[in-house]
């Protein structure tokens, strides 16, 4: 167990004291594959600030979705600790926003975003009545009826927001949420995630494969190391906030920040690469 | 379904109505063995006016109706059971494996002699292709769930009673459908195999005696009610599934 002073929640605060609200200590997880064992997160130290946006970015295969999944107590067995410290005023605890495929497709629109406080027991009535809040913020007034093969894509995944928001949970796990949207839709559902959670004070972990959509959410940027993964760098992100995902892109702060990513993530991608290479398959697709 | 379509659904049966009569008129078909559309017609409304063929038609639809329900209701409770427990689906499966590649008509006698010669015999005769065919498809249906569905419901920690109604059951509905269509087709065939071998009424019946007194309009008269009758059901299942799975028929907006 790691001491206190190499939490980097503390060592790489730019804030005054900000309470930590996740304590990742010595993170382990390998699985059982066709060729022995496989480890995919090796010593995961990590603190995530009590309600701040954090995102995580790494080569495809290092293991975000396994750290998540773990977070998120779908991978029971694992090494090391992992500590919820938030504050959840008898809230849920936490909640993840799947992919896309994630939303029931037999179930509609409204009965999805209600579905954490369908199976809570909440009254159906107050059900209705809190879903309805978020679809509308989510401009899915209209559609409350349909069933989700009626909605283009980026639909589908605010109905994917709108169903983790409405449980409420003090913790939100997203791993790539956005990823299969198209550039032009993914920023408008990039503004409407930013102003649900300015209007909240929920702690968020946010996995892409983007650095722009990283930059543009996160309050820190987390880059993870090739598998077996760990964290390798923890970047501030001082952009004022509130952001607005489309007008950033143009800013000067924002493009330094960019590079300064890049140039963290670019060595493992880089040497991902060349591993790929090497073997006879056709060399990896680029960290698009 | 485009207006082509429809067009072609009502025309193929038609075509192939139209096509028997008119070779029956040239002579090409004999009529002592395949009487045309026109003398089975006739035949068919006689027999309806004066030998009681809608009381036939009811016995066969009453006892594919109860056959089907005591064959399909345990056959998709067993079926989902084995797919949701474990233990429930190792210890059960033996005897599916073993039970189920019997050909059913073999097991007539055995049953017949356990429950005797009535209409119970005939129920779970006509019931048991139905009951296997739900039972694998519903733990199929089930054991094929995508996980993704089964991450979001535990990650919302749903309890047993939501995660059968609002995850299991919808999920499993598309596959159990198809299960139904090929039920619905054995409950058929099982409805007229069991009136062939010891009825006294049904369409079956109809179309055995006929047959055996060599009155082949008779024969056939019954033959095409109980087509219709296959028919109606089967374009009655594209209903139930509009009602069932209603979230399959839309379509999204382009
Ligand atoms: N259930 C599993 N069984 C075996 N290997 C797995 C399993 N889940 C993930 N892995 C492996 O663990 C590594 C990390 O996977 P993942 O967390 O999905 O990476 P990422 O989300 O960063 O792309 C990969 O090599 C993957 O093949
Ligand atoms: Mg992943």
């Amino acid at each position: 167990m790691p001491p206190e002073s190499d939490d980097p929640a503390v060592t790489s605060g730019g804030r005054s004291d900000p309470a930590v609200g996740i304590r990742i200590c010595g993170l382990n997880k390998s699985f059982d594959g066709p060729e022995g064992e496989l480890v995919a997160l090796a010593g995961i130290d990590l603190g995530v600030r009590e309600g701040e946006f954090l995102c995580i970015v790494g080569p495809s295969g290092c293991g975000k979705t396994t750290l998540l999944r773990i977070l998120a107590g779908l991978e029971p067995q694992f090494g090391g600790s992992v500590d919820f410290t938030v504050d959840t005023d008898g809230k849920p605890l936490q909640s993840m926003v799947f992919q896309e495929q994630g939303v029931f497709p037999w179930l509609t629109v409204l009965e999805n975003a209600a579905y954490g406080l369908t199976v809570r027991h909440v009254p159906k009535d107050r059900c209705r009545a809190q879903a309805r809040d978020y679809l509308r913020k989510l401009g899915l007034s209209a559609f409350e009826a349909a069933y989700p093969s009626q909605l283009s894509g980026g639909m589908r995944q605010r109905v994917n927001l709108a169903r983790a928001f409405v449980n409420d949970p003090a913790v939100l796990l997203m791993d790539e949420p956005l990823g299969a949207l198209d550039e032009q839709t993914k920023m408008l559902v990039q503004t409407d995630l930013l102003r649900l959670w300015e209007g909240s004070n929920k702690t968020v972990l946010f996995i892409t494969h983007s650095l722009d959509e990283a930059i543009v959410l996160g309050d820190r940027v987390a880059v993870m190391s090739n598998r077996p993964g760990r964290i390798k760098t923890i970047l501030e992100i001082d952009l004022p906030r509130p952001r607005d995902a489309l007008e950033l892109r143009n800013n000067e702060r924002f493009l330094h920040l960019r590079r300064q990513v890049w140039d963290s993530l670019r060595e493992e991608v880089v040497s991902l690469e060349s591993d790929e290479n090497r073997a006879p398959s056709p060399s990896g697709a680029p960290l698009s | 379904m485009r207006r082509i379509e429809k067009f072609l659904v009502v025309a193929s049966p038609v075509g192939v109505f139209a096509l028997w009569e008119i070779l029956a008129y040239l002579g090409w078909i004999d009529v002592r063995i395949l009487p045309p559309p026109s003398a089975v017609a006739i035949t068919m409304v006689v027999m309806f006016g004066e030998e009681g063929l809608l009381d036939h038609t009811a016995a066969t639809l009453l006892r594919f109706f109860v056959g089907m329900a005591v064959g399909v209701v345990p056959g998709v409770l067993i079926g989902l059971t084995m797919g949701i427990f474990r233990w429930f689906r190792a210890f059960t499966n033996p005897l599916v494996a073993l039970f189920y590649p019997i050909p059913r008509i073999a097991l007539f006698p055995l049953v017949l002699i356990l429950v005797g010669i009535n209409e119970t015999s005939n129920v779970i005769m006509i019931a048991l292709g139905p009951f296997f065919t739900m039972l694998i498809s519903a733990m199929y249906s089930v054991l094929n769930i995508d996980r993704i569905y089964r991450d979001v419901a535990e990650n919302f920690e749903t309890g047993p009673r939501h995660l059968y109604t609002l995850v299991t059951l919808p999920a499993a509905m598309p596959t159990l459908m198809g299960g139904l269509r090929i039920s619905v087709g054995l409950g058929l065939l099982g409805t007229v195999a069991v009136e062939f071998l010891v009825g006294e009424s049904g369409l079956g019946h109809v179309i055995w005696n006929s047959w055996q007194v060599l009155s082949l309009q008779r024969s056939m008269a019954g033959l095409v009610v109980s087509a219709i009758v296959g028919f109606a059901v089967y374009l009655s299942m594209d209903l139930l599934e509009r009602y069932l799975v209603p979230w399959q028929k839309k379509t999204a907006p382009v």
